[in-house]
């Protein structure tokens, strides 16, 4: 009884508790979201069209578990690879502006705000443009893409920093003028090529309606991998957040581990970008919910904002489909554009941020 | 561990920031680094972090340079204490502290184990933070938050800590708390490094100091030697007083008062005073543009130090003697040359009876007298009621009574036709 109560008041103790009770609710959580979303579409069971065919609970079961049905296909050739591109793109673009509030110190950064996803989308653009790669588009797209996205992530980064500080303010503005000025780009190469407007223009907005299992697979690696290392910097992104010195004293690098923070944001936002468009406000709302339930530590943030990104952009186009098919990306603003503001006032308010 | 900066210089931005800068830190001490804002001491604290390279010459620790060392051995010899620890991030006190282990962790995938359980719990309770483990670090006060820092500090069990000016956020209490933190540490064995401000707090922690000014080591030493009013006066540009405090039996430093004198006629006063009852009149008339003088005070008297401070003409006894008749003749000649006397309100003993027998003099030969707070003689008297008599001779024999320095200053002016 003594030895329980010893431990359920040491700090070290309930902290790996916790942890691990943290991750094992949102695994529990994703694949609940994962199951309850295949069920919802067009042919039911959930949301079905009144009057039109639709399928019940058990013969989408039946599916899962493999048995063939007239609407197999829809179910594991449409809903399927859409939900896990959703999960990957909603992972990767939760634990890119995780790494990037990280590096900048400020919880404000995301690849949406910092103009990081314009810079994607330019690259991405001029490859459907100019018909780059040709029938390798799939592999040309995300990494001009990425290209695109690195560039303008170090140049915000440079305009944003005086003297090795990081300035919010300009950090910001410099963000939404780099983020206008290629968005300009972006939309003048879509003008210019009037055939696939309206296909293009829908990407712009940020959708999943493309979605197949080839992009799955392509998008998987990159995501996973960078969802890797962020992971195994963990502790080092901690110090980072002390300051310059105590990281250095702590951590090694900091200007590398920047330098390497940044880049694989911009390799995760790329391939995000590269298929589905731009999807804002992910990266700054999920880290931030995460961040008030588990803490700032790193290494239980980054696995839960992987898991909270996939759950939230999941849910996210799941009501996006059963809105005639409305752009995932305008509904993920829907709800950022506020958010964001509620940020920066609640900020102000508590006088950071200058 | 004895540290060693070797013939060291630093430019930045094509500044010299530091120049051939040399200078040992023994095993166990606690240096203060000082100097002026800009004169580099954080720069030079941060080329002893290895956070810096050097342009020229090295940090040698047990004659091993700092550059060569490895990031994790650098770690765990040296812990750094930053001057800002904010943080817009929730960590609670016990996360920000175990971040102290990451130098003693295996590789990236291992996980904390007991072994840094325990010396985060050693640090805190150390430091006395432990109470504070799940609070969050944001919602503590300063001085927690600086000991949670230290104790982070401290789980990283170091040899040597390195704090860029730990107090400088703080009150009075969480300075001195601090403080004695770091002195405790320091008896404890842990060599102590800090840029300091406050030369009052550094002389009366630290046992050595540096001493910086544009980017050269003035000085090195105790703060006794280090700290001499020609030392301040050169390097800070100020005028101040260097006295012992009887309390902490350190240096204490305390710039001298810079007050405009509207007109400096240096009209002579004499002030006949004693037993630290002669500083508003001094400073009084000092101010107003005459040029008081004082007797007779015995020497390490407090009136004696302020006019010794104040540079102006004073008559003094040996500490605790009589007046002599000797002194009694110089005090009288003071009294001569002054346009004015003033008598204080200083206790009256056999030994300084003389002072006011010098007043009667000063009358005698038509001088004006001042006499502050005379109606609280019998309270001063220790000689059996001779004060009260001659205080009420002199009033009689037309002696000016008054009341504090303000209305000295009036009657003194009107009296003068100042």
């Amino acid at each position: 009884m003594n030895q329980e109560n010893a431990e359920r008041s040491d700090p070290f103790i309930r902290i790996k508790r916790r942890r691990t009770l943290y991750l094992l609710a949102l695994l529990a959580l994703l694949t609940c979201t994962i199951f309850i979303c295949i069920l919802i579409g067009e042919i039911g069971p959930i949301g079905a069209i009144p009057g039109g065919d639709h399928i019940s609970i058990g013969d989408a079961v039946n599916i899962l578990l493999g048995q063939s049905h007239q609407y197999s296909n829809i179910i594991w050739n449409i809903r399927v690879p859409r939900i896990f591109l959703a999960g990957f793109v909603g992972a990767g673009l939760a634990a890119a502006g995780m790494a990037m509030q990280a590096v900048f110190r400020n919880s404000m950064a995301d690849p949406f705000i910092i103009g990081v996803s314009s810079g994607a989308a330019v690259g991405a653009a001029a490859v459907s443009l100019f018909g780059i790669g040709g029938m390798f588009m799939l592999f040309t797209q995300p990494i001009l893409a990425f290209i695109g996205a690195l560039v303008t992530v170090f140049v915000v980064y440079r305009l944003g920093t005086i003297k090795g500080h990081v300035y919010v303010d300009t950090l910001l503005l410099s963000g939404v003028a780099v983020a206008a000025f290629l968005g300009a780009i972006t939309s003048f190469m879509i003008y210019v090529q009037q055939q696939q407007f309206h296909q293009l223009a829908h990407w712009l907005l940020g959708s999943l309606q493309s979605a197949s299992w080839t992009e799955v697979e392509i998008i998987a690696l990159p995501i996973v991998a960078g969802g890797i290392v962020i992971y195994l910097y963990g502790r080092e992104l901690n110090v980072l957040l002390l300051g310059e010195e105590a990281a250095h004293n702590l951590g090694g690098n900091p200007e590398f581990l920047k330098k390497v923070m940044l880049a694989v944001a911009a390799i995760m936002t790329s391939v995000a970008v590269a298929f589905t468009g731009i999807i804002g406000f992910v990266g700054l709302m999920v880290p931030h919910m995460m961040r008030l339930i588990v803490g700032s530590d790193h290494r239980l943030l980054a696995p839960a904002s992987v898991l909270g990104g996939a759950i939230f952009l999941i849910w996210a186009d799941a009501i996006s489909r059963s809105f005639v098919s409305l752009p995932v990306g305008v509904i993920t603003a829907l709800f950022g554009g506020p958010f964001f503001l509620f940020l920066l006032r609640s900020r102000r308010l508590r006088g950071e941020g200058r | 561990m004895k540290v060693e900066i070797q013939d060291l210089s630093f430019s930045f931005e094509g500044k010299r920031v530091l120049k051939d800068i040399s200078l040992s830190i023994g095993e166990e001490e606690f240096l203060g680094l000082m100097g002026p804002n800009g004169s580099g001491k954080t720069t030079l604290l941060r080329c002893m972090m290895n956070f810096l390279k050097p342009e020229q010459g090295a940090v040698l620790v047990d004659a091993k340079p700092i550059h060569t060392m490895s990031d994790k051995d650098l770690a765990q010899l040296f812990a750094v204490v930053p001057q800002t620890s904010q943080i817009e991030f929730s960590f609670t006190a016990y996360e920000m502290v175990m971040m102290g282990r990451i130098p003693h962790a295996k590789s990236r995938l291992s996980s904390e184990t007991k072994a840094d359980a325990k010396a985060v719990r050693d640090a805190m309770e150390r430091t006395n933070t432990w109470q504070f483990s799940d609070r969050q670090y944001a919602s503590l006060s300063g001085g927690e938050r600086q000991r949670v820092i230290i104790a982070r500090a401290l789980a990283q069990q170091p040899t040597i800590l390195l704090l860029d000016e730990p107090t400088v956020y703080l009150d009075i209490t969480g300075q001195l708390e601090i403080m004695d933190l770091l002195r405790e540490l320091n008896r404890e064995g842990l060599t102590i490094i800090a840029v300091m401000h406050d030369i009052n707090l550094a002389s009366r922690y630290c046992g050595k100091i540096a001493l910086l000014h544009d980017g050269r080591l003035e000085s090195q030493g105790t703060p006794e030697e280090v700290f001499t009013p020609d030392n301040i006066i050169r390097i800070y540009d100020v005028d101040v007083i260097v006295r012992k405090d009887p309390l902490t039996n350190s240096v204490s430093v305390i710039p001298r008062i810079t007050t405009i004198v509207s007109a400096m006629h240096g009209t002579r006063v004499h002030v006949l005073c004693g037993g630290g009852t002669g500083g508003a009149a001094i400073i009084g008339l000092r101010d107003a543009g005459y040029a008081p003088s004082a007797g007779v005070i015995n020497v390490l008297d407090s009136d004696f130090e302020l006019s010794e401070d104040l540079h102006i003409p004073v008559v003094t006894e040996v500490p605790f003697a009589q007046i002599s008749d000797e002194t009694h003749l110089q005090n009288l000649q003071r009294v001569m040359e002054a346009a004015a006397i003033v008598v204080t309100d200083f206790p009256v003993g056999p030994g300084n009876l003389k002072n006011l027998e010098a007043a009667v003099a000063a009358l005698g030969k038509g001088k004006p007298v001042f006499i502050v707070n005379a109606e609280t003689v019998e309270k001063r008297d220790f000689v059996g009621g001779k004060a009260k008599q001659l205080i009420d001779d002199l009033i009689s024999r037309g002696a000016v009574k008054v009341n504090g320095k303000q209305d000295l200053m009036a009657k003194l002016a009107e009296r003068l036709g100042r």
